[in-house]
């Protein structure tokens, strides 16, 4: 009965995430004249003209995916050369205000992004950073470094202590204990971290669209652009949304074992410190 | 070259609570220390202050003269064996052992010497390509020890590393340490709360209560001389008998009952708290009366327990008959056998 129940209410839920994205991808195959056929056809001619023109058209959206990577890989590899030293410091050095420390970082997460769009808009138009990488990446910065902090402080918790207090005897020092010692173990917490960080940075669109421009326009962004006032090109969208949420999928697909894993962290704890 | 360790006034608080309250220890070179005492009287704080984990609030820390109490745990020429063998999981045992060496730019060769040396010692040698979660307990506390020794230590410092392994083997690696810690000459300081391993393994040990050092001296003198009431109480298996009793010139009068002990006129009039060890309490035809509650056989001991008044008295009695349970016997106590204790402070008279 209760298998029953879960089950139900899995396909619920699984009907109610795949319906959209199964009807993108049937769009993203049909003509504009299929799209807008009236009751919506399930059988249709297939095309790939839709990903011709997201590819090569004329509104190619390759220099827009070049962008995004940029935008994601820079966010993500500044966000983790940052946010492990000071995850580390936090799970286990005795550092004053570490409490307070611990919860501001966990508070700037709770800002409605919405409310800092127009400041930082103001801040980087007064640098002159507006439509530009470091601008963008700068402000994504902002909230990926919080959250790859928070997210990291937990799996350095998770190794015990006598590690590294091991790795001290063993002459390694703080640096090396951390090289050798610490991240190896904690592996599976920093895949976790950078995947999160890079797609929250992928998929970004608030900031990318007030913030960018005609130089940095990653992909979310583009694809607005087959919205516009006299129409709305559904095929192309559909197309450009499949081609933006490969690498998403392909990084989950990848990386599945380490999210299930990671998610769970803290659910079994296990060996405490005395 | 192994190392004489000398702590003066050692003071560690954590928060409120006092862990360590004055040590004051002196640890001869080659010598194996431990430290008993049970769980929370500090001795495990007492190691990681040894190996630099932590800080001492006040006192100073001396190794071979030099004073050591600010230097970092890798300055120290210390090694040490965790309670939870602390091995690197991600490394196979070859690079747990190497990993010292590593860190202080050994070539490969003498790496690979010493690593191929320490685990012969402790016989991994057939292990070394292993990960340590494919090893049993036994075989990880070896490979722990194997990491400790392999660049040869002035300190040994071992914090309960038997604790996780079951009675055979426990057994079994007691001996085997005590071997290595002979054949490497290394100064061993061990912490334990199991008073056989310190008895056995120990060539002095400090018995640790409530952050002080209650007494300090060979096994056999403190087991034979306890210093204090507490540590009477800690030691032997099962711990001293402790009865309340007033000394009168020779007479002792104990729940009730008054007996000739005339080795314990020296004593004067006072009020005392006597010491027997089970394996001294004897049934016989003159002493307390008691009424024997409980039997148990154990090869060929038998332990008896006994109330006497409204006090429990343990005695392990080799041989001879078994009592009847619920018969009414006579308790003797011999004098020179009996510990004699002050009531009010605990300390040995």
């Amino acid at each position: 009965m209760r298998t029953a129940v879960l089950l139900a209410i899995a396909i619920v839920m699984l009907v109610v995430w795949i319906f959209p994205v199964a009807w993108g991808l049937l769009t993203s195959f049909k003509t504009e004249r299929d799209v807008l056929a009236y009751p919506p056809e399930v059988i249709f001619e297939p095309t790939l003209v839709n990903y011709h023109d997201v590819f090569f058209g004329g509104a190619s959206i390759v220099p827009n995916l070049i962008s995004s990577l940029i935008i994601s890989g820079l966010t993500t590899a500044l966000t983790m050369l940052f946010a492990i030293p000071a995850a580390y410091a936090l799970a286990r050095l005795d550092l004053p205000w570490k409490r307070a420390t611990g919860f501001w970082v966990l508070a700037t997460q709770m800002l409605p992004p919405v409310g800092l769009v127009i400041p930082y808009f103001l801040l980087l138009r007064k640098v002159g950073w507006t439509d530009t990488y470091q601008g963008l990446v700068l402000v994504y910065l902002t909230f990926a470094l919080p959250f790859a902090i928070w997210l990291l402080v937990s799996y350095f918790e998770e190794i015990p202590r006598e590690m590294e207090e091991a790795a001290l005897l063993d002459r390694a020092g703080r640096l090396r204990a951390l090289w050798h010692v610490i991240l190896p173990q904690a592996k599976g917490g920093i895949a976790v971290t950078v995947i999160f960080v890079f797609l929250n940075s992928w998929n970004e669109f608030l900031f990318a669209v007030v913030l960018g421009g005609n130089t940095v326009r990653p992909v979310t962004v583009a694809m607005f652009n087959f919205i516009s006032l006299e129409q709305t090109q559904w095929g192309r969208l559909a197309a450009a949304a499949m081609v933006g949420m490969a690498p998403v999928i392909a990084l989950g697909l990848l990386a599945q074992q380490h999210i299930v894993k990671g998610l769970t962290v803290g659910a079994v704890k296990g060996g405490g410190r005395r | 070259m192994s190392a004489a360790v000398s702590l003066a006034g050692i003071v560690k608080r954590h928060g409120s609570v006092t862990a360590l309250a004055g040590i004051d220890l002196d640890v001869a070179p080659g010598e194996f220390f431990s430290l008993l005492g049970p769980s929370g009287s500090g001795k495990t704080t007492m190691l990681r202050i040894l190996a630099g984990l932590e800080r001492a609030d006040a006192g100073t820390v001396r190794m071979n003269g030099r004073d050591i109490t600010a230097l970092d745990p890798g300055e120290r020429d210390v090694a040490m064996v965790f309670q939870s063998y602390a091995l690197y999981p991600h490394m196979t045992v070859r690079d747990n052992i190497a990993f010292p060496l590593k860190m202080t730019g050994e070539t490969p060769a003498a790496i690979e010497r010493g690593v191929n040396e320490a685990a012969s010692r402790v016989r991994i040698e057939h292990l070394l390509d292993r990960k340590p979660g494919q090893l049993s307990g036994g075989q990880q506390q070896r490979c722990a020890l194997a990491r400790a020794i392999v660049r040869k230590p002035a300190l040994f410092l071992l914090d309960e590393p038997l604790s996780n392994l079951d009675a055979k083997l426990r057994i079994e690696t007691r001996v085997e340490l005590k071997r290595l810690q002979r054949a490497l000459n290394v100064t061993a300081v061990y912490v334990t709360h199991d008073q056989e391993e310190a008895l056995s393994l120990s060539d002095r040990l400090a018995v640790f209560m409530d952050g002080r050092i209650v007494q300090v001296g060979t096994p056999e003198e403190v087991f034979s001389r306890p210093a204090t009431v507490e540590v009477a109480g800690f030691l032997g298996n099962p711990p001293m008998n402790l009865l309340p009793a007033r000394l009168d010139d020779g007479y002792a009068m104990i729940e009730g009952v008054s007996l000739h002990l005339p080795a314990l006129a020296v004593f004067g009039k006072r009020e005392v708290m006597l010491g027997v060890r089970p394996s001294a309490v004897r049934l016989g035809a003159h002493g307390l009366p008691g009424t024997v509650t409980m039997c148990e056989a154990l090869g060929e001991d038998f332990f008896v327990d006994l109330s006497v008044g409204e006090r429990l008295v343990r005695a392990k009695l080799n041989g001879g008959e078994r009592p009847a349970e619920r018969s009414q016997v006579q308790v003797a106590l011999d004098g020179r056998a009996l510990h004699v204790f002050d009531r009010q402070s605990g300390a040995r008279l």
